[in-house]
């Protein structure tokens, strides 16, 4: 006990009346826990569709229940398949379908649980933080930018980035206010 | 502007705005102190999901609202070395001066290059927009400035070895 420094303690953290130790459960929502095989079956029927040229009925399908009740994997599962939904429609197609999803009953929802998609997606890309991806140069001098290592990913947030212009002049700055304030998380 | 800048700021710019919206928070924990709760951490519930816009692994804004603050980190692209170095110097010169950018943090958060912190404080003094126009802003100059530093850099280097290697000719 004599060799604790005990001003470095956080008492708060001790107290269970204190702010810090809050209960957040008590903020979010009741959400039904799904197994992550029942994700992948999801998944699976979605890609179905998608393969068959539905794509906003793909899009529809994913983002009318998404898996907030299930773990991590189940979650990394459901993301891939909506970002290769997202993925395979074209530019020009990307406003009409947002507006369509957007008139259909529970709309607003839908687009707030892709805007939270997208910026999962963005998220996702970005674990190497700590590790700089930059290539050596033996002479320490290059005056054309190093293309090829660097620029990992940039196709795949390209789409999202314009998935993300179209649906705020669609559902606006309050669908990335509802992505910030929900406790349940994609 | 290039083809694919123009989307990713638009996001910056639509998700800071946002984010921008802060109210007057004092802090739960002791009496008459107001803190940025995002910094603090004392009181979980007023801290929001955190947002990340990327256009690609090297060029990242991090977004961390709270109640009464949001933190706003950035990665600027390194392409090599040489740049890698530039942005180091050119953020610890602007951190050093950071109470003349007002937002400014002295340090940035782990595994960015350069941080900002917004207090409701600064949004009620300054004009919102002007704020997101600032970032937004100092995200275009800072490519420039850096790219630019580079090309300074690379002439001055092969002026020098030319004339440094002159007599030998």
């Amino acid at each position: 006990m004599a060799n604790i420094n005990w001003r470095t303690i956080n008492i708060d953290a001790l107290d269970p009346d204190s702010p810090a130790n809050f209960d957040l459960s008590s903020l979010t929502p009741a959400v039904a826990p799904v197994s992550t095989a029942d994700v992948q079956n999801n998944a699976q029927q979605i890609r179905q569709l998608l393969r068959g040229g539905d794509n906003e009925g793909a899009l529809q399908g994913a983002l009318e229940n998404p898996p907030y009740g299930a773990d991590d994997k189940g979650k990394e599962v459901h993301l891939a398949a909506v970002i290769e939904i997202l993925q395979s429609i074209r530019q020009s197609d990307m406003s009409p379908i947002l507006s369509r999803l957007y008139g259909a009953p529970g709309g607003t929802e839908a687009l707030d649980v892709l805007m939270k998609y997208i910026y999962k997606g963005m998220a996702q890309a970005s674990p190497s933080s700590d590790k700089r991806n930059i290539t050596p140069q033996v002479t320490g001098f290059s005056q054309v930018h190093a293309r090829g290592g660097g620029e990992g990913g940039g196709q795949a947030m390209s789409v999202l980035l314009s998935w993300h212009e179209k649906l705020v002049e669609i559902a606006g700055p309050g669908s990335i206010v509802r992505v910030m304030t929900d406790r349940r998380t994609v | 502007m290039s083809q694919s800048l123009r989307p990713y700021l638009q996001c910056v710019r639509s998700s800071l705005t946002a984010a921008l919206s802060l109210s007057n928070f004092a802090s739960q924990a002791s009496e008459r102190h107001n803190v940025p709760e995002i910094e603090a951490a004392s009181s979980p519930e007023v801290i929001l999901n955190p947002l990340t816009v990327s256009r690609n692994e090297n060029e990242r804004v991090y977004i961390e609202p709270s109640i009464n603050s949001v933190r706003i980190s950035i990665n600027i692209k390194q392409a090599d070395e040489i740049e890698h170095i530039l942005v180091h110097k050119f953020t610890r010169f602007l951190t050093q001066r950071a109470e003349s950018f007002y937002i400014m943090r002295r340090k940035p958060v782990k595994g960015y290059d350069i941080s900002f912190l917004v207090t409701n404080f600064h949004t009620e003094e300054m004009l919102k927009h002007k704020l997101v126009d600032f970032i937004i802003q100092f995200m275009e100059e800072v490519d420039k400035e850096i790219s630019e530093m580079k090309l300074f850099l690379n002439a001055r280097a092969r002026f020098v070895a030319e004339s440094f290697l002159t007599p030998f000719d």
